[in-house]
Order: C-alpha cells, then structure tokens, then sequence
C-alpha cells in the first residue's frame, strides 16, 4: 500500500493540465451560454410552447435528471459496502462519493438553468416550496438532504486519510487537512465510533436516495394530462435507470483515475468488474420495465399515449429509441459474455460505461420531450424541439463540473481510502462516563432538534399553519425542513467529531 | 461600486421583508377578523368534537359549529355557444388588448413561442361544403387544476370564487405548470415583451405588463370583474347577471355574443341555464379536471 501523499501525483502531468483546461473552457462556456440565457430571455434556447408543437422541458431538465441520475451510484456503493461488508468495493468509495456530491451540484445548477427567473427560484423556493408539487422534492429531498448526507459521510469518512495528511501531505494545505480531520487520531474508539454512525447514515440514505429519485419520477409520473408520462412505471424506472447510468460513471470515474493518477495496484480490476456486473443487471431490469412500459403503452392504451409511444418506436425518435435499446442490451451483453468467457478487460468495461451513459441520456430525452411535442391532447400546431448551442454549452459545462470536482481533488487528497495506521491507532480512547454520557446529549440533543425543526417545516410548507393561505405561516418554513434535514446528518458528526476524553489524547499524534 | 452595493442591499432587504409584506398584502378584505375567529373557532371545535368522537364520548353534538348560514359563494364560468360563433377572431383581438399581450410577428408564431390568452381552435371538415370547426379557447379555470397542484411557489392558485390565477411576482419560471397543463393553456414569457411604437400608449393600465421568464394565463379579466364588483358596491347593490353577462374583453367583444360569463352558483344566471342545455359538452373531460367552460354543440339542423 502506497502512502496517501504519493499517489496525489498524476503520472503524466500535462496530461492532468490538458484535461483541467479542457473542463475549465468547458464550465467557462456554459457560464458564457447562461449569461446569453439571462440577457435575452428562454428564447435563446430550443424550448417553446408545448401544444404548438415545441416542448417547454428540453436539455435542462434531461440533464438534471442524468445527474441526480449519476449520483445515485456514488452514494449507493459506498453505503452498500458499509451495511454489507463488501470489502472489493472499498476502493470505489471515495471516488463514488465525490461523483455523487459533484454530480448532485452538476445537477442542482442544471435546475437553476431551466428556471425562467433563476434568481427569484433560489430565494422563492426556500421561502414558498409547496411539497405537494413534486419539484419540493427536488429543492428539498435532493439538494438538502441527499447532497448534505452525501457531504456528511464522504466528509467523515475521510477524516482518517485527513489526520495522516495532517502530518504528511503538502505543507500549505495543511491546515485545511487538519480542520478536515477535525481532532482525529484514529484510536481504537474513534474508528468503533465512525463504524457505528456510517452503519446508521447508510441505513438513513438509502431509503432517502429512494424516495429522492422517485420523486424525480413523479416529476412526469403523476400528469395525467401528458400522455406518455402518466404511469406508475415512472418512479421504479428512475431508480433503476439512475443505478445503470450511475455505476457506469462511477466506473468511468475510477478508470480515470487509474490513469491519470497512477492507481493501477489501488483500485483493482475486480472492483470494476464487480461494479461492471451490477450494472449489467440493472440494464436488464431496465430493458424489462422499457418493455413493459412500451407494450402498455401500445396494445390497447387510449389514443394519445399510442401516438407517443409510435412517434417513440416508428415515427420521428425512432433512431433515439433504438439506439438506447441497443446500448442497453450492449451493456447487458458484453459484460455476460467476458463473465462466461472469464475475461476481464479494462477498454471493454470502458465502453460498457460509456454505451450505458449514452443509453441513460437519450432514454432520459426520450421520457421527456415526446410527450410534449406529439403527446399533446390539443394540438395546435407542429414544430417539434431541438436544442440550441445555448443549451449542448450549459450542458458541456455540467460536464465541466464533474471532471473538474474529480481532477481537482485528486491534486489535494487521496482518492482511495488508504489502510495506513496512525500513531494512535494502538490506543484506545476510550470516553469516560460523562464523556460518553455527554456525547450521546449532544447528538441526540442535535437529533432532536432536527426532528422537530422537520416536523414544523414540513407541516408549515403544507400550509397547515396558515389555514389554507397561500404562504406558509412562518417565514421560510421549506429552508426550516430543509434545514432539520441537514441538521440530522449533522448529529452524526457530533456524535463522531467531538473530542475524547482527555487522559486520552496524551498518547495521540501531534 | 458604492451605489451598485446599496442597490445590492436593498434588494437584499426587500426581499427579506417580503413574506411579512406580503403576508399584510395579501388578507382578503372581504373576510371580517369576526368571520375568520369564527371559522378558526370552528376548526377548533370540529377537531375537539372529532377527538370527542374518537374517545367514545356521545357530547360530539353539544361541542358542534353554530352553523354559519347558507353558502353564498361565487363560483365564476363560461359558456361558448359554438352555434354563433362566426370565427370572425375578435375575442382573441380583444383579449390581446384588453390583457396587454404583447403582439409578435409571423415568425414568433411559426415558432410556437407566442403569447395567447385566447386561442381559436380550428378544424378542416371532411366535407369540402361545410364550413370549418372552430372554437373559441380560453383557460378552462378547471375546479381540480393540474397547474395548480404543481406549481412549486404556489404562483398559480385558485381564488375563493374558482378563478385560477397567476401572481406574476411570485412565478419562477419553471414551466411545470405548462407541461401539466392538458388544454396547453399557458404562455411563458420567451423574451422581454416588447410593445412597439405606438402600441406603449395603448397598454391598459389595469392590468400589469409581464417580465421574461414568467408564465402567464387568462384570468376571466379578473381586473374587469373587480371593476364590477366595486360598482355595486358604490351603488349597494348586488351584481346583476345582465352586467356579468358580457363582462370579459372576449365576451363583451363578440358580435354573435356567443361567449357567455357569469356565476354558476346562481340558477338564474345565463351560464347556469347554458351549462343544463342538451347541447353542453366540456373538454377532455374524461382526464377529471372539471373545467368551468361549458361549449355548446353546434346545432346542425340534423336532429330537428
């Protein structure tokens, strides 16, 4: 096992420039692009009025649902090797996490860009959010508690690997390496502890990761009025879509960094191939539900949702549609035939991923545009949508992020959980009573608050408060709910995060 | 730099201020503190005679509501006899001026991204001698609106007397409300409205001019319907029907007066006694929506 410090250095250095100037131009272009957006109105981009045949949902949204899709992966795998024990996929984690936290920002700016008045949707959201209407899910359930308990967990996971860069890692960032580790010394207590909270995170996200992407689900699942969408498929779909798309950027990701950051010995390829194989499957459920899906939507559905479904298979997205299922039925293929044939081979994975995310973006196009442009019940008139420059720009940018936030990183900390003991990892450090006493206060204390400050939010957001009126009674009770979420991941890091006793800390480091 | 920075902060503050603002904006002056003690004391008893109920006690009845007297609410709608309509467009000429919608060239058209309050429908029929299909189409103000469950600020919501409305203010410009809308009843504001020349002097200045980046809809002419209800009050009076009748720009503009307004809660009403013609059909109602724009078939002569 390499030190962590060693591995921060790419192995060929231009080429980790290259790639950073390529995402800097990239994110500079799509801030370009939403500058053009904000000067002169929507009308740069490809929307328009559904009903007259345009579509009012374009690229943004097809991309804010990729990224919350690739997000998913991220946090799953590492929440999945907590609660299971699986030990191949450790070497993911970090670099799953940082995928979910980035991709998750990637897609929080993508919303920001589909907002006709983005400055009025940052503050208004907090302050009015409905939770009846599905885009609360988005603002609250997404971006608060999915993003901060991805920030929670990848932030104490880290803290060992924080604590040895304290002491080892380049001196100017010190600092910053310390205020990470925050105190910790890696004693026998301290890491019982972090396996307790992750154990309970892991238990808490994944059903929040759940009700997150389904809510994305709902976004299109409950309109009855757009034929093509209404479907109790949707939600499901989303979830496993999110899984295919997901573990194939995850994959993608750790590739890279084999590459770039000479991690060949770190991350072996059998945590890639584990990684491969789930991904399989998960395109296998997905083509069923696809089947599924399209078989109720054309035997006997009602007249609108067989035009979709015809434009989809036959008609105008005809070439889309089946170029998603052969990327899909790729993706399960490949990976089937190297396990029978007992190979395993890095470029194939490679492209596995890539057919995948390809799959993942046009299905996602797929779900959204159609419906509006032939899936109107009044039509009026026929244009269709196609995406401006404006729109691929904001796009490319989005990609920017992503790439930047996993170069980047990759500079400053290691992007592998490394096993290197710590001086005080002999020590136990153990609390003393009131030590121990006033830890589980002072979490639980944190916790409580939390789910009160979520009740009330909740509740207020529901108008419950203000009997009927259009505003919640209590100024921004969303940001409150939001706010009792965050503050619930908080507690965890109380519970970890707050010194020992100290008769303990004599025997530490530093 | 200075002046952008105080620019900056009372921006800052205004917003901060805002839900308090809003909060005093917003009560309805209809309703008397009295009114609303009484419907809260209400709320109050109905949950403690629920809780009553629940334990098993027989007193549910002792702690019940006063009852607070006959329903006297409004309840606003529309009938569109497709018999007289002419097609001759004026409702939707009239509903562009009276709502100051700005006016866009042929291109904006082709490119689906106009602004109209008031569309009109139309149909080639199959047989070459027939005239064509039209129909006058406005916001259908349905009683179980799509657009209102999803909007996420809650810009769009509907009124005491089942108007379904707008805040423009308060819009983000998500356009969810646009895609769950079945009747494609709703225009987003693609650019910065531009009223060209003359067209400035001509803006009615009840009705507020738009911002890019909003949705925007009918409102019955909510404005006009106020300036209704203020007349009689000046003249303590009730509304008359006969001055309902005709009361937004599309109805009060059309020559064949096909386009009926009023209240449907009162069985005297022109509206009321369209909506029980054998002639009565709404849009898509098979989707649940309970729109409350009734149209009335067109009578062929082929029946009689």
């Amino acid at each position: 096992m390499k030190a962590p410090e060693q591995t921060l250095k790419p192995r060929w250095v231009p080429l980790w420039w290259i790639l950073v100037a390529v995402a800097m131009l990239a994110l500079f272009f799509g801030i370009w692009c939403f500058g053009q957006q904000l000067k002169y109105g929507d009308i740069v981009t490809g929307h328009r009025n559904p009903g007259y045949g345009g579509a009012a949902w374009g690229l943004y949204i097809v991309f804010y649902v990729f990224f919350v899709g690739v997000s998913f992966a991220g946090i799953s795998v590492s929440a999945l090797s907590r609660l299971f024990h699986i030990e191949i996929l450790k070497p993911a984690t970090r670099i799953a996490e940082l995928m979910t936290i980035s991709a998750l920002i990637a897609g929080s700016c993508a919303v920001f860009a589909d907002l006709g008045r983005p400055l009025n949707g940052l503050l208004d959201l907090p302050r009015l959010a409905r939770p009846q209407s599905p885009f609360y899910g988005t603002f609250t359930l997404v971006v608060a508690g999915y993003l901060f308990s991805s920030m929670v967990f990848f932030f104490l996971s880290a803290r060992h690997d924080a604590a040895y860069m304290a002491e080892h890692g380049a001196r100017p960032l010190r600092w910053v390496y310390r205020l990470w580790a925050t105190g910790y010394r890696g004693s026998v207590a301290e890491q019982r502890r972090h396996n307790k909270s992750s154990f309970w995170l892991s238990v808490t996200i994944l059903p929040l990761l759940v009700a997150a992407h389904s809510t994305l689900g709902f976004i299109f699942g409950i309109q009855a009025g757009r034929p093509g969408w209404f479907s109790a498929l949707q939600a499901p779909a989303f979830v496993v879509l999110a899984g295919v798309s997901g573990t194939g950027m995850v994959i993608l990701a750790l590739a890279a960094a084999r590459k770039i950051f000479a991690l060949e010995e770190e991350i072996p390829l059998l945590t890639m191939r584990w990684l491969t194989n789930l991904m399989a499957t998960l395109a296998m459920v997905y083509l069923y539900l696809m089947f599924v899906e399209e078989l109720t939507s054309t035997y006997a559905a009602p007249s609108a949702d067989r035009q979709v479904a015809h434009v989809i298979v036959s008609g105008r997205y005809a070439p889309m549609f089946w170029i998603t299922v052969g990327c899909l039925v790729l993706t399960f293929a490949i990976p089937f035939v190297m396990r029978l044939r007992k190979v395993t081979s890095l470029p194939l994975m490679i492209a596995v991923s890539l057919l995948a995310n390809v799959a993942a973006l046009l299905k996602r196009f797929l779900i959204v545009v159609p419906s509006q442009t032939d899936g109107s019940f009044i039509p009026m008139e026929h244009s269709g949508y196609s995406p401006t420059i404006i729109e691929y720009g904001i796009g490319a940018g989005l990609f920017g992020i992503l790439v930047l936030a996993v170069l980047l990183f990759g500079r400053i900390f290691p992007l592998v959980p490394s096993g290197t003991l710590l001086p005080a990892s002999k020590t136990s450090g153990a609390d003393s009573r009131t030590r121990a006493w006033l830890r589980f206060g002072v979490a639980g204390g944190v916790a409580c608050a939390a789910l009160l400050m979520i009740t009330v939010g909740l509740a207020d957001s529901f108008r419950l408060f203000s009997a009927g009126e259009l505003d919640p009674r209590i100024p921004y009770s969303p940001l409150i709910f939001a706010g009792g979420l965050m503050l619930l991941f908080c507690s965890a890091i109380a519970y970890e995060a707050l010194p020992g006793t100290k008769s303990s800390s004599d025997s530490g480091i530093g | 730099m200075r002046k952008s920075l105080a620019v900056l902060l009372a921006w800052l503050r205004g917003w901060c201020l805002a839900p308090w603002r809003w909060h005093v904006a917003r009560r309805k002056p209809e309703v008397d503190p009295g009114q609303r003690r009484l419907a809260m004391s209400a709320g109050v008893a109905a949950l403690a005679g629920g809780l009553v109920g629940l334990t098993g006690a027989r007193r549910a009845d002792a702690s019940a509501p006063p009852d607070p007297g006959p329903v006297t609410g409004r309840r606003w709608g529309m009938s569109i006899d497709l018999d007289s309509c002419t097609g001759c467009n004026s409702c939707q000429i009239a509903c562009r001026q009276e709502n100051n919608i700005p006016t866009q060239g042929p291109e904006a058209k082709y490119g689906a991204g106009h602004i109209e309050w008031m569309s009109m429908l139309w149909k080639e029929p199959e047989d070459e001698l027939a005239p064509p299909e039209l129909l006058p189409f406005p916001c259908q103000h349905c009683d179980d609106a799509p657009c209102v469950k999803v909007c996420p600020v809650g810009a769009t919501y509907q009124d005491s007397e089942g108007i379904v409305v707008q805040v423009w203010d308060r819009c983000i410009g998500c356009r969810y409300c646009m895609v769950a809308c079945p009747y494609e009843r709703r225009s987003f504001n693609w650019e910065e409205p531009k009223f060209e020349g003359s067209l400035a002097q001509m803006l009615n200045p009840d009705v507020a001019t738009r911002t890019a980046g909003i949705v925007e809809k009918c409102t019955f002419c909510s404005h006009r319907l106020q300036g209704v209800k203020e007349e009689a009050r000046l003249e303590e009076r009730v509304m008359r029907d006969s001055e309902l009748q005709h009361m937004p720009a599309c109805a009060a503009s059309c020559p064949a007066e096909a386009i009926t307004f009023g209240d449907l809660n009162d069985p005297e009403s022109a509206v009321a006694k369209d909506r029980r013609s054998p002639r009565v059909f709404r849009l898509l109602e098979h989707l649940g929506t309970d729109p409350k724009v009734f149209y009335l078939r067109r009578d062929r002569g082929e029946d009689s």
